[in-house]
């Protein structure tokens, strides 16, 4: 199964975390009114999270630290994942930036991974994987306009959604157009 | 190119004219350009039900050179907007404008409080002639929208107003 | 492909198609360096109908939103619908009654066929044949007029609502996709006596543009441009959601790799379309179309949600963050044309501007949605 094969392979980038406690993630109707205080006290720890495919949409979930991330692709690419999308999320009340991988499979063996990377709102810089996955290179470019998050080493990287002399980021939640 | 202004010769034929209006309104030759969903209508429109040819405007040409009347089918953005007016100029004399559908009349659906990319309505920077409502315009709503701008060209109509009679 | 002439880098010039162009199928840009008649590198530049909808789905509440969807692709519009009414039920936890589901599978079909017989027009415009165009636009009208009976529009379709649909079909509906069926598959032979087999038509698309799977894989390339490749990818099959495990369907796969099997996959795919369509109506149940219980303003619980559909253009998906409020906290819209388009720019060096523009129409473009 590959599932179980990524999930090994994912787990290897977390020395700390404990393979044979695999954490699942709690169903999320009791977690409602919990994640909004928690969210604003501390965001989430780095590390790997099993999902509930009928209630979230994919399988695994890895969050990593921004240094690991093109590990953690390369384990993907591996596997022979394709690249779904690239996007960010604003969580303005941690002052953090998230980046999120989506990865899924084009055979039978349905398993979605989930890839993200939280960094420092004030200067988010993150690799990019488009020496991984030549496709990443419009998600990225894409995210850098949405968020203002800069991919370290991209070869192109300049606004493409936004006209192109652009230099507001529309998605941040403190963007006022 | 943009400041072109040609004058009218000086001296006038107005039978002539006029002839040569009914002309002009007969054989409307809008630009291929269609940039968003009532794109998809306008070629519905100019395809076999509802046969745009019947009042003589199926001749899309791809140039601007070539064609009389600029149909802005869509959403007009901001990169997109210094495209729109270079055709426009490129266009030559006379020349008419239709804003066809929501989006380029006000802005339509994508007119809300966020909005940094999209310019409301094409009559920002287009002297625009003909508005066609609608999300997208049925392709009846174009054709009436041709048979006003005949009635704009030359005074002429297809047939009485039903409502004055 | 090798190209007879030997590419001298040094030679090029820098030809710029769009954004207003014929054959770009609306406000797209590509920049060409060419030399001669040979592409030697090409940049595409989108985002010239950039709608802004990613930004308006944080600012409206989860009902206003609905319109959006239909807007972003205007050709498979329900299909689009499809998966954020998908996600958003999940999500908030939302029951959708049997007759709706069938009836939501009916219309993604019927949409489908339709999507696909106006790419069909276009395509063979492309390649020079204009007739084709008016066969095909002309057996579209009729699904338009079915759907427009229920739905009150022609093109966009704000149709589906969160655990149910707008309006139920009745036996005319029923009736007229039934006569529907038989119509549209003779003609389905007419377009294979008056295109397929036509020799200029397949001279001109056989070994173009060559996708290997791997390429696709890289860029995460879906619908036909990754079953002409020899995947047998569709996510009807792949992660079956509503009521697909019910029926009887087969995923057309072609191994060639170039713009042919293209064609035949998308035209192979409107036939398995019309047999949903069949079985659908034989199997439709009677019931109510909206659930008893929903709740009146959708909050989904906070979290993350992911769900993938197949359009007419390929794997459709929608992230939802929600934090618990009256609007997503983010609603990240993954176009699958985004992802095939984004293969055009290495795939077509070395190849003809002609050949180039022939596999820019056998990938089935819709420009709003590339740039949402």
């Amino acid at each position: 199964m590959i599932f179980d094969k990524t999930r090994q392979a994912l787990f290897a980038l977390f020395p700390a975390q404990d393979l044979d406690k695999p954490v699942v993630e709690e169903p999320s109707s009791d977690e409602t009114e919990d994640a909004k205080t928690k969210k604003t006290a501390e965001p989430r720890k780095d590390g790997l999270l099993e999902c509930d495919y009928s209630v979230h949409g994919y399988h695994l979930d890895a969050q990593v630290a921004p240094e690991q991330l093109l590990d953690a692709v390369t384990i993907v690419d591996n596997l022979e994942y394709f690249i779904e999308s690239i996007t960010g999320v604003d969580w303005i009340k941690e002052d953090q930036l998230e980046v999120v991988y989506d990865f899924s499979r084009y055979d039978f063996d349905v398993c979605r991974v989930v890839i993200r990377t939280r960094l420092d709102r004030n200067n988010p810089i993150v690799p990019t994987i488009t020496g991984i996955y030549a496709g990443a290179n419009w998600h990225e470019r894409e995210t850098h306009d949405f968020f203002g998050i800069k991919f370290d080493g991209h070869p192109h990287l300049i606004p493409l959604l936004l006209p192109e002399d652009a230099d507001f980021h529309p998605l941040l939640k403190d963007f006022k157009a | 190119m943009g400041t072109e202004n040609i004058p009218s010769s000086v001296v006038q034929f107005a039978i002539a004219e006029k002839i040569i209006n009914i002309g002009r309104a007969n054989s409307l030759w809008p630009l291929t350009f269609g940039i968003a969903c009532c794109a998809i209508e306008m070629m519905a429109t100019g395809c076999a039900r509802f046969d745009m040819s019947r009042f003589g405007a199926e001749v899309f040409r791809p140039s601007a050179r070539q064609s009389d009347v600029m149909i802005v089918a869509g959403t007009i953005t901001k990169k997109m907007m210094p495209g729109i007016k270079t055709l426009y100029d490129q266009m030559p004399e006379p020349k008419w404008v239709m804003a066809l559908g929501n989006c380029a009349i006000s802005g339509g659906p994508f007119a809300f409080e966020g909005n940094y990319n999209i310019i409301l309505g094409a009559d920002e920077f287009l002297p625009v002639d003909v508005y066609v409502p609608g999300c997208p315009p049925r392709p009846e709503a174009l054709l009436q929208g041709i048979i006003e701008l005949e009635h704009l060209v030359s005074d002429w109509k297809r047939w009485k107003n039903p409502e004055a009679a | 492909m090798s190209s007879p002439i030997q590419l001298q880098p040094d030679e090029t010039f820098i030809l710029n198609v769009g954004p207003q162009h014929p054959a770009t199928h609306g406000v797209l840009r590509v920049k060409m360096e060419m030399n001669g008649e040979y592409i030697v590198d090409a940049e595409t530049v989108i985002g010239y109908i950039h709608r802004m909808h990613e930004k308006m789905g944080e600012s409206k509440t989860y009902p206003q939103y609905l319109m959006n969807l239909s807007r972003m692709d205007y050709l498979g519009a329900v299909g689009y619908s499809h998966g954020h009414v998908l996600v958003v039920e999940k999500a908030a936890g939302i029951e959708v009654p049997e007759r709706a589901e069938y009836i939501r599978v009916l219309m993604v079909e019927l949409n489908r066929v339709a999507s696909h017989l106006f790419w069909f027009g276009a395509f063979v415009m492309d390649l020079g044949g204009f007739s084709p165009l008016m066969y095909a636009l002309q057996d579209r009208e009729h699904i338009l007029d079915m759907m427009e009976a229920v739905t009150g529009s022609r093109l966009t379709y704000c149709y589906f609502r969160y655990g149910g649909l707008y309006n139920d079909i009745d036996d005319d509906f029923i009736r007229a996709a039934r006569a529907f069926l038989p119509r549209m598959t003779k003609s389905m032979k007419k377009y294979h006596k008056l295109v397929t087999g036509n020799v200029i038509f397949q001279k001109r698309l056989e070994g173009i543009a060559p996708l290997t799977p791997e390429m696709c894989r890289k860029y995460g390339a879906s619908s036909a441009v990754a079953r002409g490749s020899g995947i047998n990818f569709d996510v009807r099959r792949n992660e079956p959601y509503s009521v697909y495990p019910e029926f009887d369907f087969d995923i057309p796969v072609y191994h060639e790799c170039d713009s042919l099997a293209r064609y035949n996959v998308r035209m192979d795919e409107i036939e398995q379309s019309l047999r949903i369509i069949e079985q659908a109506l034989d199997k439709l149940p009677d019931g109510p179309i909206m659930p008893k219980k929903k709740p009146k303003i959708i909050k989904p619980p906070a979290g993350d949600y992911y769900q993938a559909v197949e359009t007419a253009r390929g794997s459709f998906g929608v992230r939802l963050v929600s934090d618990g409020g009256k609007t997503p906290y983010r609603l990240k819209l993954r176009s699958p044309t985004y992802s095939n388009m984004h293969l055009f720019d290495e795939a077509c060096r070395g190849m003809l501007i002609t050949d180039a523009l022939a596999f820019m129409g056998s990938l089935d473009l819709v420009i709003p949605e590339i740039d949402r």
